[in-house]
């Protein structure tokens, strides 16, 4: 018992460093490049403890509806208080101020859950307590680890490996009229073989990633496009053995989140019976956050290959095809 | 047994780049990244044909560091 509480006191204090590194990190960067007028100390601090408070789950029904409600409403909140903490400025530092915010938000977390299972743990003299959190504490540490690297590649603007599929995209977008979709979610429209394609990913070169589910619905529903499919493009977390930037192809709805995205990308396919395929590019959770491995750029190249082949063989001339590049499109313009 | 927490990888460092693409005839250049780079931005004009280049990619890539 003795061994696992130093062990895991070692990685609390780890957990704290980094905890207090990247809320210093976020009111630098507030103060240095973001302006901030007045001191941001107090407010990022109570930024840091803001809770989000999930929808009850015992009646499901409209549930999804209910939590994007929730989240959206926090993303407003955020955003609104983040723009009040530093000057007027440009909306690349606004969302690179806001990405900062949500990492020492989630280091906070961390370290908050992590404490707790110890004090609890030692105060019960709870052995099984103490080595479930042992056992389960390099994992925690390498992810958080992996959000204190992401505070480097945040700063600077560097895009990040999550940022694969608006790369591939932005490809088809340069130099095409854009129009906004959904909230921080522009789409162009394209031709590739006589398929006309109607390409979407969030707007950057801010670190946002969109509202690609309302885009989607907002294509298909609203703008009477009849696609013949759906392609997604997104990153993937891989399973140890596998090598970063291998490509797979599936099935599905690629995209992460906490699900409302998926949900309602999924419920418009499924209504409209339009097939979804997905293009994934493979890499861990620290590359996913840091600044894009050469190997998932070069990626790209070879996911545009599979894009072209997909269109060739699951549509035909004159059919309309969405392509969404998901995932945080910081540094990545379209 | 015990549990080890994991340390970076101390021996490699990232050093990040930036491809800018003539879209023209192609010709690629590598440099290092600066602040202010994104994809598709446009730059400075190919050293080939006079076109102007566009950042097609920012990556990073690991430096062995010896020692």
């Amino acid at each position: 018992m003795y061994l696992a509480l130093n062990d895991i006191g070692r990685g609390l204090n780890k957990l704290k460093v980094m905890k207090d590194k990247s809320r210093k990190e976020a009111i630098d960067y507030l103060i240095n490049v973001g302006k901030a007028p007045k001191d941001p100390t107090e407010r990022v601090d109570q930024f840091l403890d803001y809770v989000t408070i999930m929808p009850v789950d015992i009646d499901p029904q409209g549930l999804v509806g209910k939590i994007d409600h929730v989240v959206s409403t926090n993303n407003d909140r955020v955003r609104a208080e983040v723009a009040t903490l530093i000057a007027p400025n440009n909306p690349v530092t606004l969302s690179i101020s806001e990405n900062l915010l949500e990492v020492a938000s989630s280091l906070n977390i961390i370290h908050k859950i992590v404490r707790h299972y110890y004090l609890l743990g030692k105060k019960t003299n709870s052995y099984f307590t103490l080595i479930q959190l042992q056992m389960i504490m390099p994992m925690i540490i390498q992810e958080a680890d992996a959000l204190l690297n992401a505070i480097d590649s945040f700063k600077v603007g560097e895009p990040v490996g999550d940022g694969i599929g608006p790369v591939v995209v932005s490809r088809f977008m340069a130099g095409k009229e854009k129009r906004i979709v959904a909230k921080d979610t522009v789409m162009a429209t394209t031709e590739y073989k006589g398929r006309t394609l109607y390409v979407l990913k969030a707007e950057g070169p801010m670190g946002y990633v969109g509202q690609p589910g309302i885009g989607i619905k907002k294509i298909v529903e609203e703008m009477g496009v009849k696609p013949s499919a759906i392609i997604m493009i997104d990153a993937a977390l891989k399973l140890e053995g596998e090598k970063t930037g291998e490509i797979a192809e599936g099935v599905g709805a690629a995209i992460g989140g906490i699900g409302v995205e998926k949900f309602q990308i999924e419920e418009v396919a499924t209504n409209q019976k339009v097939p979804l395929y997905a293009i994934l590019v493979k890499q861990s959770i620290l590359e996913a956050i840091t600044v894009m491995r050469k190997e998932i750029a070069e990626a790209s190249d070879k996911v545009v290959q599979v894009l072209n082949r997909v269109i060739e063989e699951k549509t035909k001339e004159g059919d309309s095809v969405v392509v969404a590049g998901i995932g945080n499109t910081l540094g990545v313009a379209q | 047994m015990m549990s080890s927490v994991p340390t970076a990888d101390k021996k490699s460092k990232l050093l990040v780049y930036t491809i800018e693409e003539c879209p023209v005839c192609g010709q690629k250049t590598k440099r290092a990244f600066q602040v202010g780079d994104f994809v598709t931005k446009e730059s400075v004009p190919c050293t080939k044909c006079g076109n102007p280049t566009r950042v097609s990619l920012v990556y990073a890539e690991a430096s062995k560091i010896s020692g």
